[in-house]
């Protein structure tokens, strides 16, 4: 029976009606088509009405027939809102061109993303794009189908094996699926592997080359494991010889382990300081007295708050102290023994390389002297012993001058 | 003439099995609860105030009592009234 949204479109007003026939004037009214809603009555001869701006004006002669007043109380609506707007015209005029600003700028391409690349440079892409009108500021209304795009871009560019052209609001990403070349064999010169090390032969698997010595055979630092010159005698080829030698490494190391130690223990009290730092000063705030433990390791935080590079000269330290406890241990000799064995098994890992495993160990002697042990040791270390010797000076084969 | 078209009405609705108020011309009232009320077929409004409305109907008068009434609409023969209703009365 109403419609809100209509009645608010066209306007209408909130009047109140004096007179002693207002029943009749609104029969009147009613019957002649006015609408007319929210009727209540205010005072005895008062009552108080909402109606469309259009029918107000036609009520006129009712009011006159029934001897009643109309005063406007409130105006609504659309066009009342119209007439407030006038007013502030500044206002609507700001409102519009912020939304035709909207929508013109969000009609360019502001950003041009390039993903998936990994050998081609992402430049090469944007230039690429660059030709046929992907750029930053482009009017995206001049661009073409991202399906035209993208096969303008592909032929543009040889190398990608697809490109995917999405635009998304202002923002134009370019996926680029590269050609995968295949995976070029390092080239390597000639070259002979020769030993690292004095060792005796414990495994030797040649991939290429020939192979000089044997397993369970001493070599010398420098003799050729796997030669580099293959065939006989009347025919020679030169390779790089490739393959895996390991050995057995003897090691001695010696080692001091004093038998009083020392040992520091943190047993778990903590004691937190709180300061104000002004600039090069530290103002202790917490706690008040200052105590601390007897000994003790103590660690720092600051919070300086800073922005853009500019750091505030106020701010606040916080000092965490961590109990300390010194404690003497006397050391057994077999203690101080398997303690020696354990810092050189690590040394001698490190010298050996990363593949090194220790096979046998053994303690040859161990001396107390001055509250010292004196412990030396015997390592054997199967390790890799092969290392790369180029071969320079043969007289290269003519295949090899071919392809080189 | 008046009665023949009465006794006319009623047959038809007896025998056609309309709805009362479509044959005879008495007010066909809606109530939600005592919140709302709408009244279909009425002639006129007689005296409205906050307490009462009276109604003129074609045969006598239709008298809603209540608080704080308010006609939400009105149109020549219908009206939607809305308020505390307390009692309908036929006059």
């Amino acid at each position: 029976m109403r419609f809100g949204l209509k009645e608010w479109t066209e306007g209408y007003v909130t009047i109140t009606v004096r007179g002693k026939r207002f029943e009749r004037f609104l029969n009147m009214a009613v019957r002649e088509g006015l609408r007319v809603w929210n009727i209540r009555r205010v005072a005895a001869e008062t009552c108080r009405c909402d109606i469309l701006i259009a029918d107000y004006f036609r009520l006129r002669p009712f009011l006159r027939e029934t001897g009643c007043r109309s005063h406007v109380e409130q105006r609504e609506g659309l066009p009342f809102w119209l007439v407030r707007l006038r007013r502030r015209s500044g206002l609507a005029i700001g409102a519009v061109l912020f939304l035709v600003g909207l929508y013109m700028l969000s009609s360019f391409v502001w950003t041009v993303e390039v993903t998936g690349t990994k050998q081609m440079s992402p430049q090469k892409v944007l230039n690429a794009a660059e030709e046929i009108g992907i750029k930053e500021g482009a009017w995206k209304v001049k661009l073409k189908e991202p399906l035209v795009l993208r096969k303008e871009l592909m032929s543009l560019l040889p190398e990608a094996s697809w490109i995917g052209v999405t635009i998304q609001g202002t923002k134009v990403t370019l996926n680029v699926v590269e050609k995968d070349d295949p995976v070029k064999p390092i080239v390597l010169g000639p070259r002979h592997l020769v030993a690292k090390k004095r060792a005796v032969i414990h495994t030797i698997l040649p991939e290429s080359g020939r192979s000089q010595v044997k397993v369970n055979q001493f070599v010398e630092k420098g003799q050729v494991l796997i030669s580099g010159i293959i065939g006989s005698d009347q025919r020679q080829q030169v390779v790089a010889a490739r393959g895996t030698i390991k050995g057995e490494v003897w090691y001695r190391s010696d080692a001091s382990v004093p038998l009083k130690q020392t040992q520091f223990r943190l047993t778990g009290e903590q004691l937190e300081q709180q300061y104000l730092v002004v600039g090069p000063y530290a103002v202790q705030l917490w706690p008040w007295n200052k105590q601390s433990f007897a000994q003790y390791e103590s660690e720092e935080s600051r919070f300086m708050p800073s922005y853009a590079g500019y750091t505030s000269p106020i701010g606040w330290k916080q000092i965490t102290q961590t109990e300390v406890v010194q404690n003497e241990v006397e050391l057994s000799v077999e203690d101080a023994i398997a303690y020696a064995k354990r810092f050189t098994r690590e040394d001698i890992l490190r010298k050996a390389g990363k593949d090194a495993v220790i096979q046998e160990e053994k303690v040859l002697h161990a001396r107390t002297e001055n509250g010292k042990v004196y412990v030396s040791i015997h390592f054997s270390v199967i390790e890799d012993i092969a290392v790369e010797q180029p071969i320079a000076g043969f007289p290269q084969s003519p295949a090899l001058d071919s392809n080189p | 003439m008046r009665r023949w078209s009465r006794r006319l009405r009623h047959l038809a609705g007896g025998v056609l099995d309309l709805p009362q108020d479509v044959v005879l011309e008495v007010p066909r009232i809606t109530m939600i609860g005592h919140l709302q009320m709408y009244i279909e077929n009425h002639r006129g409004v007689l005296h409205f105030s906050e307490k009462e409305l009276r109604l003129l109907l074609t045969n006598g008068q239709l008298i809603v009592s209540g608080e704080q009434l308010v006609i939400r609409a009105i149109l020549p023969e219908e009206v939607l009234l809305e308020g505390r209703i307390g009692g309908v009365k036929f006059v």
